[in-house]
């Protein structure tokens, strides 16, 4: 059995992490590109979500080098998302590829069993432990170099660091080896020079959870904000999906559930997807934040319903929204990303100025 | 008498005669909004995000429509009707989008029909909702009854005589009259049987599909749609084809899909509307059962603001010569 999934941001470093622990024989999708969302593309329903297409398009990758088992996690919530490997697998099927789909049907513990192959159940959890670690630490870094990339001195420096500690967070065997490549990312990035007294912009990213955390399904656009000198403020995370989304938290301590509750005068009910958090957020952080990006694939069914009552609340924040698909363009989203940008920064300093 | 509107948009050829008993046992006057006219449908898009689905639109339209006209709009949130099935996001968030849309509306009286919470939450929910026009419980009660019972005789009347929803509401509505005028004296041989699938406000507004129904019915062929199959039936096909329903209204599409697939009728149409979200992934399923078994023609169509007539009657024309000509094919190898 060789196993597979597909990508959705930084997951698979836990993935991988947690597979090699067991010993489970897998395969990394190649990283996505542009062939992966043409083949997507080429073999999807037209009008379907960007993420399903993205998802698919790694799946067939994945199988091109000997995958034969495939885990797509499926759930049942009001988003096209837990139909996905329902289609998926018709759509491989047709193909012509043989392979196995692990379905959520099975049972989360049976799921669980059938992937490490009957490992006992210590070694599961110690092995999705030391996954799980790994995305913190990414995470954690993730932030740090969100609010460094508005203030470095030479553009790039911060990124260029943060993919060298991805790398090496990635090939840490254990913990001292993960400890120390997050703390050596760590001094590094403090002691990147930078502007002295600047004041970026402060600008959130909200809008369904797959293209927030995926960096091509976005066009790297935190990079791109970096760059525009904005810091960047993201809610949402894989590390916060992956700790919260299996287990029922008892104490409301996610930071979703402060935004479910901001957003109750004017979406009192889940919608599916993040689409009550994202008008939670915009009415949470319009004080603080100077401004928003809100993120949807074409088509989302609860961003399309958050973009239509975000305008409504009382707390005014400026909302840029963005449609991704494979259709968009780079340049396009550069143009309208800088334009907001601009606006911005002219809103504060008149602010500033008054 | 408080006057109550129901858009005739989405929901309405579900439920309206329940709701419609409900409120009138309850001692309110029901008000419906016009048919679908352009000027709705213009209405309604200038106040959305431009690739909101087509539906969502109408019903806005319709939502302005009955501005004026009453004192209370009846904007439900139907979650689910049965277990861990969940709705499309669109009418989870209805009664909050058409505030937040429609800021000068009359008030809106909102509703959320939730299974998973259990039935101790529905009751409450049904019991608040009757709040507003009594204060004792078992008026309510004996209202949300006498409403059941409407909408088991309404989806009786509908499959067991093979009407569509808007005959059998005007037949629930004036018991007498339209009993004479329905059976007609020789009707004229069927061309051919085609089953029509998708979504009741889709299938049934005339003004959005363009007559389909009607024009398939003036060229004598036998219309089927989801409404004249039984629940079991639906429930059948389903699970034949999908296994578990994942959205509450996948019956309507992939089970009457597979059901009218398998019975051996000429061609099946399905309708979606473009942008929506559910039916991407469930007409591809039926499409993708169809080219498997080769039994039925097969034609997706999807409506949006834009579709002309002239479109949609081009491409209804070549599907039925198409199946025309594969039944005259067939007629000739049998003899």
């Amino acid at each position: 059995m060789r196993i597979t999934f597909p990508h959705m941001g930084n997951i698979y470093v836990a993935m991988k992490a947690a597979l090699n622990e067991v010993g489970v024989d897998f395969v990394v999708p190649p990283p996505t590109s542009q062939r992966t969302l043409s083949l997507g593309v080429k073999y999807s329903p037209e009008t379907v979500c960007l993420p399903f297409k993205l998802t698919l398009g790694n799946m067939i990758e994945a199988l091109e080098l000997g995958a034969d088992t495939i885990a797509m996690v499926g759930q049942y919530g009001p988003c096209r998302f837990g139909y996905y490997h329902k289609v998926q697998e018709l759509i491989l099927r047709k193909l012509g590829y043989e392979f196995q789909m692990i379905k959520e049907s099975l049972g989360i513990m049976n799921m669980v069993k059938y992937i490490t192959n009957g490992a006992p159940l210590s070694k599961t959890i110690a092995a999705c432990r030391f996954g799980l670690a790994k995305l913190k630490a990414l995470d954690e870094l993730e932030r740090i170099v969100h609010k460094i990339r508005a203030v470095e001195q030479q553009v790039g420096n911060a990124t260029r660091i943060y993919r060298q500690a991805m790398s090496a967070i990635d090939h840490a065997t254990d913990y001292q080896a993960l400890d120390r490549a997050k703390q050596d990312c760590f001094e590094k990035l403090t002691g990147i020079p930078v502007v002295p007294s600047s004041h970026p912009v402060r600008i959130g990213i909200i809008g369904e959870f797959f293209v927030v955390v995926d960096s091509f399904a976005n066009m790297d656009i935190e990079i791109e904000l970096g760059k525009l000198r904005a810091q960047i403020y993201r809610p949402q995370s894989v590390w916060e999906w992956v700790r919260f989304n299996p287990f029922i938290i008892f104490l409301s301590l996610r930071e979703k559930d402060k935004s479910h509750k901001a957003a109750m005068p004017y979406l009192s009910c889940h919608i599916g997807g993040d689409g009550w958090q994202s008008v939670g957020e915009k009415v949470l952080h319009a004080r603080d934040w100077d401004g928003l990006v809100h993120l949807e694939p074409f088509g989302c069914l609860p961003e399309t319903m958050a973009r239509n009552i975000m305008p409504s609340t009382k707390e005014k924040l400026p909302v840029l929204d963005i449609i991704l698909d494979e259709h968009t363009a780079k340049a396009g989203l550069l143009n309208r990303l800088e334009a907001f940008v601009d606006m911005i920064r002219r809103r504060k300093r008149d602010k500033i100025c008054v | 008498m408080i006057k109550i509107g129901i858009p005739r948009a989405l929901l309405y050829y579900q439920y309206y005669p329940m709701w419609k008993t409900f409120f009138e046992t309850l001692g309110a006057e029901v008000v419906v909004s016009p048919p679908t006219t352009q000027a709705i449908l213009s209405a309604g898009s200038s106040r959305v995000v431009a690739d909101t689905c087509l539906p969502v639109k109408v019903f806005c339209g319709h939502v302005l429509a009955l501005m004026g006209e009453c004192d209370y709009i009846f904007v439900p949130a139907v979650r689910s009707v049965k277990n861990k099935i969940f709705n499309c996001s669109k009418f989870l968030g209805l009664p909050d989008m058409t505030k937040a849309v429609i800021p000068k509306s009359p008030h809106i009286l909102d509703t959320d029909i939730d299974i998973n919470k259990g039935k101790r939450e529905l009751y409450q929910a049904i019991y608040k909702l009757g709040r507003r026009f009594t204060w004792n419980p078992f008026k309510v009660r004996q209202a949300s009854i006498a409403a059941w019972q409407a909408d088991l005789k309404y989806k009786q009347l509908m499959s067991k005589h093979g009407l569509t929803p808007p005959p059998a509401i005007e037949r629930i509505s004036n018991t007498t009259e339209v009993e004479s005028k329905t059976p007609s004296d020789n009707p004229p041989p069927t061309q051919a049987t085609i089953a029509v699938i998708g979504h009741p406000y889709l299938l049934y507004d005339e003004h959005i599909n363009h007559r389909l129904i009607h024009r398939l019915e003036k060229a004598h062929y036998k219309v089927l749609t989801p409404e004249m199959l039984t629940t079991e039936q639906l429930e059948l096909a389903t699970a034949r084809l999908v296994g578990r329903a994942y959205w509450t209204y996948e019956e309507e599409v992939v089970g009457a899909g597979g059901h009218y697939l398998e019975s051996g009728v000429d061609g099946v149409i399905g309708i979606a509307t473009f942008g929506c979200g559910p039916d991407s992934l469930m007409m591809d399923m039926v499409h993708r059962q169809a080219a498997r078994l080769r039994t039925a023609a097969f034609m997706s169509l999807t409506l949006e603001e834009h579709t002309a007539e002239a479109g949609v009657v081009t491409r209804l024309e070549a599907f039925l010569d198409m199946i025309y000509r594969r039944k005259r094919r067939q007629v000739k190898a049998c003899v």
